[in-house]
């Protein structure tokens, strides 16, 4: 009787000690995970790249897309995806001021101006952008 | 006692009468049973000592199991709050429930301010459609609604900043596709809905607006006016497509 219950307890230590070092491997992962959604940021080099060869082709629909694909999950612009942000911040306010002239409510188009305005100092290197996305809106709204 | 050859008296204990060296058969009985009572208790006390040493180490082992055990649900517990807290969805929800009244405050002045895109994209990054706390319970409609409203605006502005260069790919198909399918849903049911249960005339107003916002937008650049708008809305998604893609195309 005591030699069953003697194996049983090895068999059941056995099982336990391999249980406890799997369990030691996933906590150690767990904490590298935790580790690295605490310290992840966007990789940004992608979305950089994909960001120049719209603007190249005049694209600011995509930039829009991912703009607002990001802005899902990200409540602050994302590391390194400031200029994606402010293209499309300013394609925004662009689109809607002409939305707004054509609602009669000029309070709200003067604040996308302005709006613009500031952006247009932020875009840098991407001020021409700024342009192109008016001379796009511009031929597109119906009235001008 | 008295012995049974001489008749002499003799203690217990005398194994042999000390007048006539007669054995004491009742003393050699006496020591015989204490030899064997001696006997028996050894191999008893070597009984019970060997059982002792067994279960002593039978329970040795139970112990080590049982640390064992408690060390891989600790383990486990870790881990899962690891892996769990540092869920982001999760971690936005919580956050949505612990700070509802600052963030039913902006959401507020938001809709004042009629940055229903802003709402939206505010409601989507503090996860507060799903957050299930009471407390944003009375913007249901205004969130439905503006939810519709984004789909449509967003799908609207990817179309009229699309790229017209030959190089780059083509999507405007699937864009139009989506809009009308947006659009569709938003006129024919959300708003419809919306309207009909919001019962807070404030927010009503947010739903009216957000309703006039898009026909502006739809006049604007599909250059429509009015009646083409109407006529625009009442033909069905294949329709509103082909007519769109009109449009555009030849804009």
């Amino acid at each position: 009787m005591n030699k069953i219950v003697k194996m049983i307890l090895n068999i059941l230590t056995v099982v336990a000690v391999l249980a406890c070092l799997v369990c030691a491997v996933d906590l150690k992962e767990s904490f590298e995970y935790a580790a690295n959604e605490e310290e992840k940021e966007a990789d940004t080099k992608d979305d950089v790249f994909v960001f120049e060869y719209e603007v190249k082709h005049q694209a600011y629909g995509e930039i829009l897309d991912s703009y607002y694909v990001s802005r899902l999950s990200n409540v602050d612009v994302p590391e390194g995806l400031e200029d994606i942000y402010h293209v499309s911040e300013y394609a925004h306010a662009s689109f809607m001021s002409k939305v707004y002239e054509e609602k009669g409510d000029k309070l709200k188009a003067d604040k996308c101006y302005e709006t613009m305005k500031n952006l247009k100092d932020e875009l840098g290197d991407y001020k021409f952008t700024a342009d192109e996305i008016d001379a796009v809106i511009n031929k597109s709204a119906r009235r001008q | 006692m008295i012995c049974e050859k001489c008749k002499h008296e003799i203690g217990p204990d005398y194994l042999k009468c000390p007048n006539c060296g007669a054995d004491n058969p009742f003393a050699l009985k006496h020591a015989q049973n204490i030899k064997q009572f001696d006997k028996e208790f050894v191999k008893t006390e070597n009984e019970v000592a060997g059982s002792a040493k067994k279960i002593a180490g039978l329970g040795k082992k139970a112990a080590l199991l049982v640390i064992l055990l408690i060390a891989i649900i600790v383990m486990r517990l870790i881990a899962v709050s690891n892996y769990h807290g540092s869920n982001t969805e999760e971690a936005a929800k919580k956050d949505a429930k612990k700070n509802a009244a600052r963030y039913t405050k902006e959401m507020d002045d938001m809709l004042a301010n009629g940055e229903y895109m802003e709402f939206a994209n505010y409601c989507y990054g503090h996860e507060i459609m799903n957050s299930g706390a009471e407390e944003y319970e009375r913007f249901r409609c205004v969130k439905y609604t503006v939810a519709g409203y984004y789909n449509c605006v967003k799908i609207m502005e990817a179309m009229i900043l699309r790229s017209k260069d030959g190089e780059y790919f083509d999507r405007l198909d699937t864009d139009v596709s989506n809009f009308c399918m947006y659009l569709d849903g938003f006129e024919r049911e959300t708003l419809v809905n919306m309207k009909e249960q919001e019962k807070d005339e404030v927010y009503l107003s947010y739903i009216l607006d957000m309703e006039n916002e898009l026909k502006a937008a739809m006049r604007t650049y599909f250059s429509m006016d009015d009646a083409e708008l109407t006529q625009f809305l009442s033909l069905s998604k294949a329709k509103k497509a082909v007519k769109l893609e009109e449009i555009l195309r030849n804009e």
